[in-house]
């Protein structure tokens, strides 16, 4: 038994002559999964008995677990999504056949095709869930700016990564909400003709499908590394919360642990609500019969009920130049509100704010979903 | 080291390993999961593989018409002449009726009320108002593949 | 006449036109109107959409007179007929339609007024009615068009409206003693939806059942065989049946008995609780008979919903059902077949087909259900998971125990 232990460690030395290990696990550490820095200049069982042997940093103590949620979401997208692509084909005619023949005759397909739905889901919630936290705990004031632009730039790069999801399985569904949707994001002044650009012209065919393959399976996930790349690495400079965090005596090696009872129970979640809750299928799409009742996504029903909300006189471009308008004072609003690294009971103006805009937002999706009931 | 102590290490060793092996399962369901679902289906349910066999071409007489239930809609293959082959939908276009091959007539008749196409599928008589769509069908060593 | 005095220095000013631009033959009628056109110049609009123009026909043709004439009283001289009388207009017709040698290079038939003459319009014309349809009532007076023209009255897709003209005016009918209005009946109908709304051209307009020259409603031994035209099955078991001879007995209008000649329902299996009591009574055999048949029918066709619906139902999961929805149009034909069937008035013929419709359906159910049942192992595996899970995570919160001992220390 030790000789075979230390046959092992002679092939760990043999390759981290050739190899800096420690280097490639520093990538871990890179994306919050090892919320530790490694020395990249020792061997990497002598940097990690290190790195778990240290105090835990702020940023990665309980609850602080949505960022980190958020990741392993993206890692389940990215796996199921490379399963679905091995038979999936991006072009009107066979779409929706591939689609349905990975569901009806792939092993697995059912759940590795759910499984992604609810994961893109997920996603979304916890990416929202985390903007809101940001807000109630004040974690987006001095030198956090970037933190809560980058959890604002993160969510609306999900949404669009999401909104070209739903059109690939190019069933009803799917194809009249991106309809619905595109009339939103069309209204926007300058992010509508862009989009529109990017995807090839303002209508639905073949040649946009591909456009929305391609941006949902390369550019968009890059555009989300890069930003979850961003997100980690600033909070790791900064930290989360206001003021010097008391020293923990928990070691890494204890959230490491937590770590993967997170992972364990979030697939758990996602093989109990593919399997409970699936997502039915829906008849291909027919481009000349508009199903009733199809709606804007849930994340832009609060846009579309709010372009609708204005009196027929205001042009349309002015009302999506109020809505960008509103997202930039969003994005912005570390610059604007100065008094945010203060803690909750110490600024009601804003919590009260806060709690408005919350109520506003789900008024205006309640709204947004019987805009389409009442007609 | 005495006896009880060692044998106190031995079933702490053998525990950690029943943990290991316990452990990796979730490595092999994973590859299992994976492996399977890599395995395509089988070539008829392949998507935008649709195509029917219908049987031997010379065991067909020419002006005879085999129906083809498979799929979603059977299928009326017709020898036409010595080469020529037809395929059409064997569902009635009036209320979905299957079809029956009328020998003596050449005809394609429906049961239920009588209506009546040709070989290719145009209307003849009857309450149908649209011809049976037809499908585009070639004849592969001696077998007939229908593309529906 | 007085209009013509009026219009007579214009008709001098043409007619100088006229002979300036053409003054090789001044006196020749050109054109099939000759100078009638000069003030008949809306007939003469009319009579050039029409297709007697291009052959040749001429006003003078029916009308007589003088078509070189430049006076009104010149033209009006010369055999001049005026306008026929209703009464002689099939005759006039008749004068070159019913020539078979002038007739044949069209292809036309000959036997119109020979037909006309048997028809309820002949008849009645013979008689001295004013009212009934004579030949130009229903092709057009100056602007006869083609058949196949679709701006014909005589287009098949216009016969119904034409026939409305006079079949659709309800006072005109109230005359003779009709209070339905077929015209309306008709619209409402199954045929008439087929035909008018839907624009089937397999549909029957009006003259499919009742011809159109020799229109005349079919006798009462012969509705069957009008109907059977089209619905031949249906037919066939109709005389295998009892009820042929029966109705006829009893001078009942076989088919119309039940579905009504003009207003026909959709056929439907409810109409069995219904059209029966018209003569037999609530608990004779014969309305047993009646809801035997129907219980089979509808017990076959809830079996077939049923089924459906599990098919829908697997579809959406979705399962591969593309096999089992073949296997059930067979079943709704077999369903279908079983209408026709149902004129023989023998639940044992119908039974067949109603049977087989319904097996077929209730083992596209029980399949389906069998694969839906193995939905019910996905949940087994699901607890069978969790049970591994929550193994797995006993174990990690031992160890993560175990590290936090070890970093206290």
């Amino acid at each position: 038994m030790r000789a075979r232990a230390g046959g092992r460690r002679s092939f760990r030395t043999w390759l981290e002559a050739r190899l800096n290990l420690t280097e490639i696990a520093s990538f871990l550490s890179v994306f919050g999964l090892l919320p530790a820095e490694l020395d990249t200049r020792k061997p990497l069982r002598e940097a990690l008995d290190e790195a778990l042997s240290q105090p835990l940093p702020s940023h990665a103590r309980w609850p602080r677990i949505l960022g980190i949620l958020s990741f392993i979401l993206f890692l389940v997208l990215s796996v199921s999504g490379m399963m679905l692509s091995f038979y999936y084909q991006p072009t009107a005619s066979e779409a929706y056949g591939s689609v349905t023949s990975i569901a009806r005759d792939v092993t697995a397909g059912t759940l590795v095709n759910q499984v992604h739905h609810w994961a893109a889901t997920l996603l979304l919630l916890i990416l929202a869930a985390r903007i809101i936290r940001f807000y109630f705990g004040g974690m987006y004031g001095r030198s956090r700016e970037v933190i809560w632009m980058l959890a604002m730039l993160t969510f609306t790069v999900a949404t669009f990564a999401d909104l070209t999801g739903r059109l690939l399985p190019w069933d009803a569904r799917g194809y009249w909400t991106t309809v619905r949707a595109r009339e939103v994001t069309d209204a926007l002044p300058i992010v509508g003709p862009v989009f529109s650009f990017v995807v090839g012209g303002p209508g639905l065919d073949s040649l946009v499908l591909t456009r929305f393959y391609v941006l949902h399976i390369i550019v968009l996930p890059l555009v989300l590394l890069v930003l979850f790349y961003l997100h980690f690495s600033s909070a790791r400079r900064v930290g989360l919360s206001a003021g010097a965090a008391p020293p923990s005596n928990r070691s890494l090696r204890v959230t490491l642990y937590d770590l993967l009872l997170v992972i364990v129970f979030l697939i758990g979640a996602l093989v109990t609500l593919a399997i409970l809750l699936p997502q039915p299928f829906d008849t291909a799409a027919d481009p000349f019969t508009t199903p009733p009742g199809s709606r804007p996504p849930w994340y832009l029903l609060g846009p579309h009920a709010l372009l609708e909300s204005f009196p027929p006189l205001v042009p349309r471009f002015l009302r999506g130049a109020f809505l960008e308008a509103l997202f930039a004072a969003v994005l912005f609003l570390p610059f604007l509100d100065r008094r945010s690294g203060e803690r909750p009971g110490r600024r009601p103006m804003a919590i009260a704010l806060g709690i408005v805009a919350l109520l506003l937002w789900a008024v205006l999706i309640w709204k947004g979903w019987h805009l389409e009931a009442s007609r | 080291m005495n006896g009880p102590e060692k044998t106190a290490l031995e079933r702490r060793g053998a525990l950690i390993w029943l943990i290991r092996g316990f452990l990796s399962l979730w490595a092999f369901g994973a590859g299992v999961l994976g492996l399977s679902f890599l395995r395509a289906p089988s070539s008829e349910r392949r998507p935008g593989e649709r195509q029917l066999r219908c049987g031997s071409f010379s065991s067909l007489a020419v002006g005879e018409a085999r129906l083809v239930r498979a799929g979603a809609e059977p299928v009326f293959v017709v020898r036409v002449s010595e080469a020529q082959i037809t395929a059409v939908s064997a569902v009635c276009t009036h209320l979905r009726c299957v079809l029956k091959w009328d020998r003596d007539k050449g005809t394609i008749q429906c049961p239920c009320h009588d209506g009546a196409f040709d070989r290719t599928g145009n209307v003849l008589s009857g309450p149908p108002k649209k011809p049976l769509p037809q499908y585009p069908a070639e004849i592969r060593a001696d077998e007939i593949i229908v593309h529906t | 006449m007085k209009a013509a005095w009026i219009v007579l220095p214009a008709l001098l000013a043409t007619a100088s036109v006229a002979a300036a631009a053409e003054p090789a033959s001044p006196a020749a009628p050109r054109g099939v109107g000759g100078m009638c056109g000069v003030c008949h110049s809306e007939v003469r609009v009319q009579f050039e959409q029409g297709i007697h123009r291009s052959e040749g026909i001429a006003c003078t043709t029916c009308h007589g007179g003088d078509p070189t004439a430049t006076t009104v009283e010149g033209a009006h001289r010369g055999g001049f007929r005026g306008a026929p009388r209703r009464r002689d207009i099939p005759a006039l017709c008749a004068s070159c339609h019913a020539d078979v040698a002038r007739m044949r290079p069209y292809n036309l038939p000959s036997d119109q007024f020979a037909l006309y003459q048997t028809s309820q319009h002949g008849q009645r014309l013979a008689k001295g009615d004013p009212n009934v349809a004579v030949c130009t009532d229903c092709h057009g007076v100056h602007e006869i068009r083609r058949r196949d023209d679709p701006n014909s009255r005589v287009f098949p897709r216009n016969i119904p409206s034409t026939c409305a003209r006079c079949h659709g005016d309800a006072a005109l009918m109230k005359k003779y003693g009709r209070a339905d209005n077929p015209y309306a009946d008709y619209a409402a109908g199954v045929h008439g939806i087929a035909f008018l709304k839907n624009g089937s051209d397999a549909a029957p307009e009006c003259t499919r059942c009742h011809g159109s020259h020799g229109a005349t409603p079919p006798g009462l031994g012969d509705v069957e065989k009008v109907c059977g035209q089209c619905h031949a099955t249906t037919r066939q078991y109709f005389l295998e049946g009892p009820h042929k001879k029966a109705m006829d007995a009893a001078g009942l209008q076989e088919c119309a008995t039940c579905h009504h000649h003009h207003h026909t329902p959709p056929a439907s299996v409810e109409m069995l609780d219904r059209v029966c009591l018209q003569c037999h009574a609530a608990d004779s055999a014969q309305q047993k008979l009646a809801a035997t048949m129907k219980t089979m029918f509808t017990e076959a066709a809830q079996e077939i919903d049923r089924a459906h619906r599990l098919v829908e139902e697997a579809g959406r999961i979705p399962l591969y059902v593309e096999d089992y929805k073949a296997r059930l149009e067979d079943a709704r034909t077999s369903l279908m077949e079983s209408f026709p069937v149902m004129h023989a008035l023998n639940p044992s013929r119908v039974e067949p087909h109603t049977r087989r419709a319904r097996s077929i359906a209730l083992e596209v159910s029980s399949e389906i259900h069998a694969k839906l049942a193995g939905r019910f192992w996905h949940k087994v595996g699901l607890g069978v998971f969790w049970f591994y899970l929550l193994l797995t995570a006993a174990i990690l919160v031992r160890a993560r125990r175990r590290a936090a001992a070890e970093g206290q220390r």
